[in-house]
């Protein structure tokens, strides 16, 4: 850190003594410095930019079934409106806010438990970190698979252990029934995620000065102040960062879901992805469908607003 | 009980038991938090490895054998032979995994090493938006690059073939390797270049004999992370594969889950194998990939 900021101090004296040139002439002037990036804007014109603009183009036509873009007839605003109109659209965006929402907040509270009750020595610690960062890096789909299995109806281990316990008499059909399934498969969301917040928030604890929380201790805050005013401040810009990341991650979930539940029963796992999914290569209807992932992608873009800025703002503090 | 013998003594001093007291009772708090956690993330996985070791028969119990009666490796033994049909198609699409993750892992690093080092380094104009675009890319969900690159690739004649999944895993792999790199490079001072460079080395050669061996921890971490996340990759090998012959793991098993739809034991077996390698390489380089996952959300 020290050394960064020498380093600017040094450089912006320099540069403001120039009073800096036109832009055309920077440009030329550090010509080979876009050697270096050049191979990577190639590739991402290509698989990146050049597919964001195609999406939007399609966005306006009515394409055809046997994806013949050549015959694609422009019908404007008609998709956002058929879309935007539809009783679908609604109930799919309830089920997305309420998938987005609880997967975040629980992933969050249940990594931010984890990160806390981890940030101290004890023996086994460095054990027990790395059994809960399994769920994470695990294939989503063979995740799904065993919860699935675990969610059976008849030879499931949790409908099982809930008869065993008395809960229920009967084992319930989790991912069959309307009410139940898009609980169940949240549960499974968090289960995979939650340990991503635990490791960034464990990392951000690493920040927190100790003789900040002895000060705190030796002036009488109990252990809950001196979580609430010491800690939890210091992990504010972490857990901005991680929650706009669950967040970003959650809405633009598919797999879980997808293998699943489908998006059933009757479309009460159904969000936004799963359904442009399905509109896209299950109806091949690619105009809807990119119409469909433009306003996704609105949505996006003013969550990116804020998590650039929130990842930037060190950067600009430090450039200031 | 050891609790409470403990803290039976505790009364006689006076002062220091009012404080550690109430310490005591968050560490118990956050023990138990651990404890559910550990049972929640372990379970699954538990009862994944229990099922594996079932034959058909025995998982389709009501209730379950919480433990199998007769513990069996044939779901595993049958998996990797390749001399029986099952085991031949899970090995191809275990091939056919590692080739396409290596190779993308590969590319996307190669590309992503000089470009990460001039964002952290140079100060050219368009700098600062283009890394912003880079950053961006994180917000955009795979279905809006699906459709124009589904198109893409029928156009170029790269529909069901790993070439396509190669190229476009770097959707998600540069980007990623980018950003990553780029806080590793932040973190190497600029004067070991500067020394370099004025003892005769061209920015280049500065560039390759000094930053790079020592960027090569983060080197690691990058590829790891990318490689993790091709391997795991699923939606586009969905949607741009179709032959059997050429599916990776991810999509293969949802087709071996269609074809024996019942057979429980042998699924669950599969998902542990695929599981192997993402948690082996997890585990072994733990450090650098909590590294890559926290580099440049923690800022001090």
């Amino acid at each position: 850190m020290t050394i960064d900021v020498a380093h600017q101090g040094g450089a912006v004296p320099a540069s403001s003594r120039r009073r800096r040139p036109g832009l055309l002439r920077r440009i030329v002037q550090n010509r080979n410095d876009y050697a270096y990036i050049a191979p990577a804007l190639i590739v991402m014109a290509l698989v990146i930019a050049y597919p964001i603009y195609y999406t939007v183009e399609l966005s306006f036509f009515k394409t055809p079934a046997n994806l013949a873009m050549d015959q694609k007839i422009f019908v404007g605003l008609d998709n956002y409106w058929t879309i935007l109109t539809s009783k679908s659209f609604r109930d799919v965006t309830y089920n997305t806010l309420i998938w987005t929402i609880f997967s975040t907040f629980f992933a969050y509270v249940l990594g931010l438990g984890a990160a806390l009750a981890l940030n101290r020595e004890f023996v086994g610690r460095g054990v027990l970190r790395a059994v809960l960062l399994v769920p994470y890096v695990i294939s989503a789909v063979a995740a799904s698979y065993v919860w699935k299995w675990l969610y059976h109806s008849d030879f499931g281990v949790i409908g099982a252990l809930s008869v065993q316990f008395g809960f229920t008499d009967r084992p319930i059909n989790f991912l069959d029934n309307i009410y139940t399934a898009l609980p169940a498969i949240i549960v499974v969301n968090i289960w995979k995620e939650f340990s991503f917040a635990m490791i960034m928030l464990l990392a951000g604890l690493q920040t927190v000065p100790d003789q900040l929380l002895r000060a705190a201790q030796v002036d009488g805050a109990n252990a809950w102040q001196r979580f609430w005013h010491v800690t939890m401040p210091h992990l504010k810009g972490v857990s901005m960062v991680t929650i706009l990341l669950l967040v970003v991650t959650n809405l633009n979930s598919f797999i879980i879901p997808w293998i699943m539940t489908g998006g059933g029963p009757a479309g009460a796992t159904d969000i936004w992805i799963t359904q442009i999914y399905q509109l896209a290569f299950g109806r091949i209807r690619f105009g809807l469908a990119s119409a469909y992932s433009v306003i996704l992608f609105i949505v996006m873009m003013l969550l990116g607003y804020f998590y650039v800025k929130a990842l930037t703002r060190g950067d600009e503090a430090k450039s200031e | 009980m050891s609790t409470q013998t403990a803290s039976k003594p505790a009364p006689m001093p006076a002062t220091p038991v009012r404080t550690r007291k109430p310490i005591d009772w968050w560490r118990w708090a956050g023990r138990g938090i651990l404890a559910f956690l550990l049972i929640f993330t372990a379970l699954p996985m538990a009862w994944m490895v229990i099922t594996s070791l079932k034959t058909q028969l025995a998982a389709l119990q009501y209730p379950p054998q919480w433990w199998p009666e007769e513990v069996t490796f044939e779901n595993y033994l049958r998996l990797l032979s390749p001399n029986n049909a099952i085991g031949h198609e899970f090995l191809q699409y275990f091939w056919n995994s590692l080739y396409v993750s290596i190779l993308s892992t590969v590319l996307g690093v190669v590309v992503a090493v000089p470009a990460a080092y001039a964002f952290s380094r140079f100060r050219f104009p368009g700098r600062q938006a283009l890394f912003f675009s880079v950053l961006l890319r994180n917000m955009f969900p795979a279905v809006v690059f699906l459709m124009p690159l589904f198109l893409m690739m029928k156009w170029l004649g790269l529909v069901n073939t790993h070439g396509s999944l190669i190229l476009t895993y770097l959707t998600f792999g540069l980007p990623l390797s980018i950003w990553l790199l780029k806080g590793f490079y932040d973190n190497i001072p600029p004067q070991l270049e500067q020394a370099a460079r004025i003892d005769g080395a061209t920015r280049f050669q500065a560039f390759f004999h000094i930053v790079m061996p020592l960027s090569s921890p983060g080197i690691i971490a990058t590829a790891i992370y990318a490689f993790i996340m091709a391997w795991n990759e699923y939606v586009y090998a969905l949607t741009f594969l179709n032959s059997k012959e050429m599916l990776t793991l991810p999509v293969g098993l949802q087709r071996f889950f269609a074809e024996y739809a019942t057979d429980w034991p042998g699924l669950m077996a599969a998902s542990f194998i695929m599981s192997v390698p993402v948690v082996v390489l997890f585990l072994v380089l733990q450090k650098y990939f909590v590294r890559a996952l926290t580099e440049g959300a923690v800022k001090s």
